[in-house]
């Protein structure tokens, strides 16, 4: 009976655990998800970490709320996995079980100070030069002036 | 030094300078009646007396095996590939010397021939060196393919093999000594078609090495062919070392237009690029030579290429676009000028198709005003009469005559295998060959008759002691270089020629199908546009600025941006970015000569077609119909849409344009001398002085070799040296 | 005289030429019947054993479109060819002899009108 009464009162904490009725929604279509659990921390972007490891098995008791807005661009519906900083990575990804809030990471110089997105697939992405040579070499017109 | 027999004249010509009329040609007829018959293989055959063993196998179809024979070389006869086994003879016999009896019966396939053959091969592979593999020539190498054919299975050599240091002899051929078999092909070449005594052999025996003697370069215009000739690897192409295999690569037959002979040519080409170009046989144009240019200045057609159409922005930059964007552009233009504010400039790359498309679009703009870059007098006859601007006793007709007159030309740079030619029947023929103009290195000797333009007035009039050799010569040719007439009193020049060939051809008596006077041109597309009815000469532009101007390949600079009113429109049309399309508000980019069906004429009025190699690079399109459909988009649509249609215009317009391979004769001689000598010019007192002097002038010529970087390598290792531009070896 | 009595045996002739099945137009117009329904029962097996992205209308409008196609033909010997085509059609595509590409070719989705006129193929490409 007992276990019942848990799983009705984690449906109803799930229901109401993200701000009323739009709360609800905004958390549904945007994660796919309503799980609640407990919050580790906030990154300086926004992006909210959070812990289940009673009700949930490994792998899915860490998870992220991404921020709505982050760099510049808005996220709200456009949110992507490399938003999450290094720090983070590395807990929400269980290399480790201690947080970036508890263990301060240690200082380093190849840690960016703001977290770059991934830039794959867009106009920014890295392609390697061609190592082939030209077979055909265009003329290129003199500058005008 | 090994010296030949055939090249005994090459010494003693020099000494020969009176002016003595020489002896009559020499005749090839024999009496029919003393014909030898031999047996091959028991097979009778009846040949002329003085024939070798191995040119009487080839009567009979039996290749005998060769390294050092050629049939265009004098004969050596010390590779000993040929030994072949005479009934009764004692030993076996070289049959490329041997000189057949009456009634031998030559044995090509006994076990006596097949044994010396196999000795001779286990010889001549006992220093060569195993690395076939590397070897640029594997595939087609004569040791390579006549050791699987007639050599031994197996190796008894276990010493130690021989090493020969390799040379540097410029940066178009490269040597790898240890590969040479010692055939002397190289040497004998350079010696006898080439006429440079650059090669040669030093040492005895196993320590026979073939070489320049001191360090340098092998200096002539014909060197690339020694790379054909060679039977080994040991002479290879240096810009196509390690770049690809024979039997990787597509074989298209196609023409040279980077002189105006129309040397006949075969265009490797692998994966939509030129690896190479190799000489095709044709005993009429090139025999089975080309020059240096041809065979090396393919590097060009992939350098400085127009590769999509460009237009000048509001800033005067040039910028990529369509070809809608950019045939809009012309077109629209076109349709708001006059008749008379447009012309046309046709450079020397243009082929026939394309001329003649440029020459209907403006015609039916009512314009006229269409030019060739390179000039010719139009006083007189001017090119009325074909026969006025033709090479007229053809290339090989050089060998027929016996007296030849160069008049301000210097064929050895401006017609390569044309000077080859002269050269054969020089030293063969007994031909007298005179030059009036600079004293230039011809590669054979000469009587300079000065290069005053006086000496040709006395010429034609008479009075020069040479008159009376011209007056005993029984077929004498007189040869005009076309850069003479591009000068200010060309129309005098020809005139004074005209009347001198008059004179000789008066006075020899030879029959009315011998042609005296010939034009030796320099630019392949000139005669097609001449018969095509292009005027010569841009003066006529240059005085009557247009509007707007269509250049079609023009790139020898004669007209600039300073001739033409500041709001004229320029647009260029052709395949390379050099002279032409940077003055250009419009470019519009066509195919080169390896990359469209196309017609040229070449200087003796033989039309030649190339063949689509590979494909136009980029956006760019064949030239005619980028004109075709310029017309449409103009609002005066050409009535033709296939190649074959326009090829049916050309014939409509002139037939010979379309009688390939075959030479339409011209006439109207006397006529054209008559009209020349109502041109009353006197001749200025300047030299002639032809524009290609020495070696270092012949390679960069034109767009598709000014921007070759190998013939840019070979006028750096002119001037200073072939150590200049040596490249690491990678083998 | 001559011209008429040629046409008539022309005429003549054309009468006894051998039926290939159908003796008139009525039977072979039965055998087109037949073979539009059998064309029409298989439709929807067709799509479902193709996997095809299209609706089992889209298909039956195609095979009725097909048969339209060619509903101007009156002889009923050429009638009687393209049943038999026909039928081969559809033994190929009931036993699965084809593939998916053949079955979507008579859609032409992949087909490119190549240019007739000049000017587009001097537009399209090196080669027209």
């Amino acid at each position: 009976m007992a276990e019942y009464v848990n799983i009705v009162r984690r449906a109803l904490g799930q229901l109401g655990g993200h701000g009323g009725v739009r709360g609800f929604f905004v958390q549904l279509f945007r994660a796919n998800d309503v799980k609640t659990g407990a919050l580790i921390g906030v990154d300086k972007y926004g992006n909210k970490y959070f812990e289940d490891s009673k009700n949930y098995f490994f792998g899915r008791h860490r998870w992220v709320l991404y921020t709505t807005e982050m760099n510049g661009k808005n996220t709200m519906w456009e949110v992507d996995g490399s938003m999450v900083p290094a720090e983070w990575h590395r807990w929400l990804h269980c290399m480790t079980d201690d947080p970036p809030t508890t263990h301060p990471p240690v200082p380093r110089k190849f840690l960016a100070e703001t977290h770059q997105f991934n830039v794959s697939a867009t106009p920014q992405q890295y392609v390697p030069f061609s190592t082939t040579p030209k077979k055909i070499h265009e003329w290129v017109p003199p500058r005008a002036h | 030094m090994l010296r030949f027999p055939a090249v005994g004249r090459a010494l003693s010509g020099a000494a020969k300078g009176s002016l003595a009329p020489s002896n009559s040609v020499r005749t090839q007829s024999r009496a029919a009646g003393t014909m030898v018959e031999v047996f091959v293989d028991g097979k009778p055959v009846e040949v002329e007396p003085g024939t070798t063993v191995l040119q009487a196998c080839e009567k009979v179809g039996i290749q005998i095996p060769r390294f050092c024979y050629h049939e265009r070389l004098s004969v050596a006869g010390n590779c000993r590939m040929c030994l072949v086994e005479i009934e009764k003879a004692p030993k076996p016999v070289a049959a490329c010397a041997m000189p057949v009896m009456k009634g031998w019966n030559i044995l090509t396939n006994s076990d006596k021939t097949r044994k010396a053959r196999e000795g001779v091969m286990e010889f001549l592979l006992a220093n060569h060196p195993l690395d076939c593999p590397i070897c640029d020539q594997g595939g087609e190498c004569d040791l390579q393919d006549q050791s699987m054919q007639f050599g031994s299975d197996r190796s008894r050599f276990t010493e130690n093999k021989r090493a020969v240091e390799d040379k540097n002899i410029g940066p178009l051929i490269k040597t790898i000594m240890t590969r040479c078999i010692q055939c002397t092909r190289c040497v004998r070449f350079a010696s006898e078609i080439a006429g440079v005594e650059d090669l040669g052999t030093t040492g005895r025996g196993n320590n026979l090495q073939i070489g320049t003697y001191v360090e340098k370069m092998f200096m002539s215009e014909l060197s690339g062919n020694v790379i054909d000739i060679c039977p080994v690897g040991a002479l290879t192409s240096k810009p196509y070392a390690f770049t690809a295999r024979p039997w990787e690569t597509r074989k298209t037959e196609s023409i040279d237009v980077l002189d105006a002979v129309g040397s006949n040519i075969v265009v490797s080409t692998r994966g939509g690029e030129v690896m190479r170009i190799m000489p095709r046989l044709n005993e009429d144009v090139n025999e089975e030579w080309i020059s240096d240019k041809t065979r090396f200045a393919y590097d060009g057609l992939k350098r400085q290429r127009l590769t999509q159409p460009m237009v000048k922005d509001a800033s005067g930059q040039l910028t990529a676009t369509s070809w809608e964007d950019a045939l809009t552009r012309v077109a629209g233009a076109l349709q708001g000028a006059q008749g008379s504010e447009v012309a046309a400039i046709a450079g020397g790359l243009a082929d026939a198709e394309s001329l003649v498309a440029l020459k209907d679009l403006l015609n039916r703009l009512n314009s006229d005003s269409l030019c060739t870059e390179e000039l010719f007098p139009m006083d007189g006859a001017g090119t009325d009469l074909r026969s006025n601007y033709l090479l007229n006793t053809r290339i090989a007709g050089v060998e027929d005559s016996d007296v030849l007159l160069l008049v301000g030309t210097n064929p050895r740079y401006e017609a390569p295998l044309f000077n080859a030619r002269i050269r054969k029947s020089w030293l063969h023929n007994e031909l007298r060959v005179a030059l009036v103009g600079r004293q230039v290195d011809l590669s054979y000797t000469y009587d300079h008759l000065g290069e005053e333009s006086a000496v040709l007035q006395e010429l034609a009039s008479g009075t020069h002691p040479f008159c009376e050799v011209l007056r005993a010569a029984k077929r004498p040719m007189v040869v005009v270089g076309s850069s003479a007439l591009q000068r200010a009193d060309g129309a005098g020049i020809l005139a004074a020629v005209s009347a001198l060939a008059q004179n000789a051809r008066a006075s020899s008596g030879v029959d009315e199908g011998w042609k005296v006077l010939n034009v030796l041109h320099r630019v392949a597309s000139q005669v097609a546009a001449l018969d095509l009815g292009y005027k010569a000469g841009v003066e006529a532009i240059r005085n009557n600025p247009p509007k707007i101007l269509y250049l079609l390949g023009a790139d020898a600079g004669c007209i600039t941006r300073a001739d033409l009113p500041k709001d004229s429109l320029v647009i260029y049309q052709g395949h390379h970015g050099d002279v032409g399309a940077p003055m250009a508000d419009i470019i519009l980019p066509g195919a080169a000569y390896t990359e469209k069906n196309a017609t040229y004429v070449n200087t003796e009025g033989r039309s030649q077609q190339t063949r689509i190699a590979v494909t136009a690079p980029g956006t760019a399109r064949e030239d005619w119909q980028i004109i075709r459909a310029l017309s449409e988009l103009a609002g005066v649509a050409l009535p033709y849409d296939t190649v074959d249609e326009v090829r049916s215009r050309l014939a409509e317009v002139s037939p010979n344009l379309t009688r390939y391979d075959d030479v339409e004769g011209a006439n109207y001689f006397k006529q054209a001398n008559e009209l020349a000598s109502a041109v009353d010019q006197t001749l200025l007192a300047a030299p002639l002085v032809p524009p290609q002097l020495t070696a270092k002038d012949f390679y960069m010529t034109d767009s598709i070799s000014r921007s070759s970087q190998t013939m840019a390598k070979c006028v750096k290792a002119i001037t200073e040296g072939a150590s200049a531009v040596d490249e690491p070896s990678i083998c | 005289m001559a011209s008429t009595a040629a046409t008539r045996t022309a005429a003549g002739a054309a009468r006894v030429v051998k039926p290939l099945f159908s003796r008139d137009l009525d039977e072979a117009k039965r055998r087109v019947r037949e073979l539009y329904r059998a064309w029409y029962r298989e439709v929807p097996n067709t799509v479902a054993l193709f996997q095809l992205d299209i609706s089992t209308r889209q298909a039956k409008d195609k095979v009725r479109e097909m048969f339209v196609k060619n509903k101007h033909i009156t002889d009923p010997r050429v009638i009687d060819m393209l049943v038999i085509k026909g039928k081969m059609e559809l033994e190929e595509t009931i036993k699965v002899w084809k593939q998916k590409t053949h079955i979507m070719r008579y859609f032409h989705e992949t087909e490119n009108q190549r240019p007739a006129d000049f000017l587009s193929r001097f537009y399209q490409g090196h080669d027209p």
